[in-house]
């Protein structure tokens, strides 16, 4: 088999780790280890700002519905997206951005949703399961459109079967430029959603 | 790291007037170990093959051309499409364009009878999940077919790109798949490069494997982060994802952009883009600490035993499916096919005896072995090509992009590489006289690899396997455009 003379199957690394004999044992390390995650955008970062565009932000008019403060859960739906939005996306509740200490959290229902959010161009084929999906979830419910291509369809505008617009499909409360999003500035559109403020925009320090 | 290839993918190509001709040409070489992969199918039928690395072949690409039309059209020939198509997707895509070879596409049949429940799963579905439909038909909690439809988020690439130039094409194509967007440019720019007989300075090309690599490495560790909490394992997932984030960052300080698009431009590299504060030391340092923790975390799940158990056996894909659809990229080594477009071409100057890792089992374990291992040596080649990299010496050694401006030396060429999920191809048919694009045929990693997904499931596995199959195959959906 000349497979298993392949250098990089052969041995795994020679780490101290090694010994644990269980994944789990690892909680003992992180104990001691500082938190990976970063205050922005609530608070200076300037790693993380570098990567934030801090024109992303575009909000509709304030909905006249109250909506909830605390514990707000996301339906996420691609509607063509090149899965770079996705990428971005998913980092959020990594250790280096972990949206849950603003209380937000993924959910896989759309009746358990507070935020829908969308990403790419908006194929013809999905304005009808958008629809469904908005109408499935409970109010007060929000739209945070992700992305350039949620936004206008990007370099994507007039190909075949690309709506390439939300409007007139469901109302967008905040809209997040970029090509994708920093995960940074996926957090400042949901915080604007939850606060109908962009928490950059009274904290001029913060941005650069 | 011994001998550099440099010279460009030697092409050729060889034309059949009958599908009967082309067919026994196709398999014959097929069968001797040529790799292949379906390019068009719309107006000629191309199918690229690549010799194997033992054969004294002179071109390393040949493509097979079955033209049809003209005096030589044929209205009979319906040899079966299930025979002589690598994927069920080129089948269908061969029978709905080209009504008139005659090849019929054969739906799978439905499955009926008592306790039969059809589970559908999306399109909208999981936490951030791309749009996708699996219609899983299940009997008590085994899944006995699985249908998949993708058509929900199609884009139409290939045909919102005719009519514009290359250089238009370029920001396009670089939203194919952002996560693999290094490759998918590269393999236009390539095909570009071999059309207007541009060859890239070493110093470019050397720039082109670093991309290629952070890529590869960035997507390895999205995937390997999936597929530990696909096992309800959250901590090894979020160790992953922290890395990912690292990694991501280094991109953005080297190059500019998190996922290193707008880098590689037609000819070379984008060297007018580069930040000016790059630090390759801090980052070959960022690299060096995330490959040690990396090994670390997959040395500790290989002693998870929650883990390997749901991983043992999970998902194999069977031996006719591998020998028919012939999977690419890592699901494809981790199914014993030793096939790597790096170590085939030795494009961009790798190393022609780069060590691929290959396993025999095909299953999800074999997958996560398959992928770790190859994370390891894509973050060395990172390391050991900082280490020799100078983004200054990247002035003036890319041609200016208005050279592609200019009429072609010739009107088509072809775009090889071994992209994160595996073989990407491009084919670019351009004006002769102003350069616009009058055809592109995409071959993707995905599309190729989507129609063995449904083989390994419903290969006696139960409903709770699923999100651990489908996260060890890490397939992408927008890769899978028409
Ligand atoms: S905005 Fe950019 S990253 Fe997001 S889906 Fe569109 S092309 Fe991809």
């Amino acid at each position: 088999m000349p497979a298993l003379r392949c250098p990089w199957l052969a041995g795994t690394a020679k780490s101290p780790l090694e010994v644990c004999p269980l994944y789990y044992w690892n909680w003992l390390r992180h104990i001691v280890r500082l938190p990976e995650t970063t205050n922005f955008p609530t608070a200076p970062d300037p790693a993380v700002a570098e990567m934030s565009d801090p024109a992303a932000i575009e909000m509709a008019a304030r909905p006249s519905d109250p909506f909830p403060r605390r514990s707000i859960a996301l339906r996420h739906l691609d509607a063509g997206s090149c899965n770079g939005c996705e990428s971005e996306l998913s980092l959020l509740s990594s250790p280096d951005y972990d949206f849950t200490r603003y209380g937000f959290s993924f959910t896989p229902s759309p009746k358990h949703a507070d935020i829908l959010v969308i990403t790419g161009v908006i194929t013809e084929a999905m304005v009808p399961i958008i629809h469904n999906v908005f109408e499935q979830m409970a109010a007060p419910k929000r739209v945070l459109a992700l992305g350039t291509c949620a936004i206008d369809g990007g370099v994507f505008a007039g190909a075949p079967g690309v709506v390439g617009s939300l409007s007139g499909i469901v109302p967008v409360t905040v809209a997040v430029a970029g090509c994708p999003p920093s995960p940074g500035d996926i957090l400042r559109g949901l915080l604007t959603i939850a606060d109908h403020r962009d928490p950059l925009a009274s904290r001029k320090a913060v941005s650069r | 790291m011994s001998t550099i290839v440099t010279a460009p993918p030697t092409q050729a190509v060889r034309t059949y007037p009958t599908a009967a001709s082309w067919l026994e040409a196709w398999s014959a070489l097929r069968e001797h170990g040529w790799e292949t992969v379906l390019l068009d199918a719309d107006e000629e039928v191309n199918a690229v093959l690549m010799p194997p690395s033992d054969d004294p072949q002179r071109e390393n690409l040949v493509t097979l051309r079955l033209i049809t039309q003209g005096p030589h059209r044929e209205r009979r020939d319906p040899p079966s499409a299930r025979d002589i198509l690598e994927t069920l997707d080129a089948e269908a895509r061969i029978a709905g364009e080209r009504a008139d070879l005659g090849w019929a596409v054969s739906e799978p049949p439905p499955v009926r009878g008592k306790g039969i429940f059809v589970y559908p799963l999306g399109p909208v579905r999981a936490d951030v999940a791309e749009s996708m439909l699996y219609r899983l038909v299940v009997m008590g909690d085994e899944i006995v077919q699985l249908n998949l439809r993708h058509h929900f988020k199609q884009r139409h690439i290939r045909q919102l790109v005719l009519g514009s130039t290359v250089l238009e094409a370029m920001p396009v194509i670089a939203r194919f798949t952002t996560t693999s967007n290094v490759h998918h440019t590269l393999a236009l720019a390539a095909a570009a490069e071999a059309a207007w007989g541009v060859a890239p300075h070493p110093d470019a090309d050397a720039t082109r494997v670093l991309l290629a690599e952070l890529e590869r490495a960035v997507s390895h560790l999205g995937d390997l982060a999936a597929l530990a909490v696909s096992t309800g394992l959250t901590v090894p997932q979020m160790e992953y994802l922290h890395l990912k984030e690292d990694l991501l960052r280094v991109n953005a300080s080297l190059f500019g952009h998190r996922y290193l698009r707008g880098v590689v431009c037609l000819g070379g590299v984008n060297w007018t883009a580069l930040p000016s504060h790059a630090d390759p030391l801090q980052a070959t340092e960022t690299v060096a600490e995330i490959l040690k923790v990396a090994s670390g975390i997959a040395a500790q799940l290989e002693r998870t035993p929650s883990f390997l158990d749901r991983l043992h056996g999970a998902g194999t894909v069977p031996k006719s499916a591998i020998h028919q659809i012939r999977p690419v990229g890592p699901v494809g080594r981790a199914s014993g096919r030793t096939f790597d477009v790096r170590q085939r071409l030795g494009y961009a100057g790798y190393p022609a005896d780069l060590q691929v890792p290959v396993l025999p089992q095909a299953d999800a374990y074999a997958r996560f072995r398959v992928r770790v291992a190859e994370l390891n040596q894509s973050l060395a080649i990172v390391l050991s090509r900082l280490a020799a990299w100078d983004p200054t010496r990247l002035r003036q050694k890319t041609p200016a992009e208005t050279a592609f401006a200019e009429p072609p030396r010739s009107p088509e060429g072809l775009g090889v590489v071994e992209a994160p999920r595996g073989l990407l191809a491009y084919r670019l048919v351009v004006d002769a006289s102003n350069g616009r694009i009058r055809h592109l045929g995409v071959a993707t990693p995905s599309a190729r690899n989507w129609p063995v997904v449904p083989a390994a499931v419903a290969n006696g596995n139960i409903l709770q396997d699923f999100p651990i199959i489908d996260a060890s195959f890490a397939l992408s959906v927008a890769g899978w455009d028409g």
